[in-house]
């Protein structure tokens, strides 16, 4: 149980830095608020990749 | 009229034109291979025309639909499976479009970019064309 919410907890960290970096490279000009809200999504976003990925992967 | 804008011009005339026409007529297996083609080629002919037009915003056009094009193929796929299989289409000619295409037409463009964010934008684009291409050619031999 506890490696399972270690893992868990590193996926999403990894999504998220993948997800933030995509945005990052993606919008024209980084504004600091962009990436203040780019990074706030990217949080979110990584939670439902992740979740995805578990999905497809079934 | 640059050579970017040539290059579009063709896209859309020799390739563009003829996916539309393809995905109008014909069997339901064909409509859908034409279909991914034609995406396929509306974004290469975006990013081609952002360059010769020097309108960088029309890489985004681009990126939408490099990312919605294969999502949407996969969708008919899914939802047309049956009537694919009593006609199976030929796809032949989309790996090629994929494979030589996409790295032609975003290799020049990274080349007259420079490097910077545009090209890294560039190459996620080709990326996920190519990924997208792979995955519709695959999801379309399986049926």
């Amino acid at each position: 149980m506890r490696s399972g919410a270690a893992a868990a907890a590193a996926e999403i960290l990894l999504w998220w830095a993948a997800l933030t970096a995509l945005w990052a490279v993606l919008i024209s000009a980084p504004d600091p608020l962009d990436l203040e809200i780019g990074t706030a999504a990217a949080l979110l976003t990584a939670f439902a990749a992740r979740a995805a990925r578990r999905a497809a992967a079934r | 009229m640059n050579g970017w804008l040539a290059a579009a011009c063709a896209l859309v005339v020799g390739g563009l034109g003829p996916s539309l026409w393809g995905a109008a007529r014909g069997t339901t297996g064909r409509r859908v291979v034409a279909q991914n083609m034609a995406t396929l080629l509306l974004c290469l002919v975006l990013l081609l025309l952002a360059q010769g037009y020097g309108r960088p915003s029309y890489t985004d056009l681009a990126l939408v639909v490099c990312v919605l094009g294969p999502a949407g193929t996969l969708v008919y796929i899914r939802l047309l499976g049956e009537e694919i299989e009593k006609h199976p289409p030929g796809a032949r000619l989309l790996t090629p479009a994929v494979t030589i295409g996409a790295p032609a037409t975003v290799v020049p463009l990274c080349v007259a970019t420079g490097p910077g964010r545009a090209m890294a934008k560039l190459l996620v684009i080709g990326a996920l064309l190519v990924a997208g291409g792979l995955v519709t050619t695959r999801a379309l031999r399986r049926g």
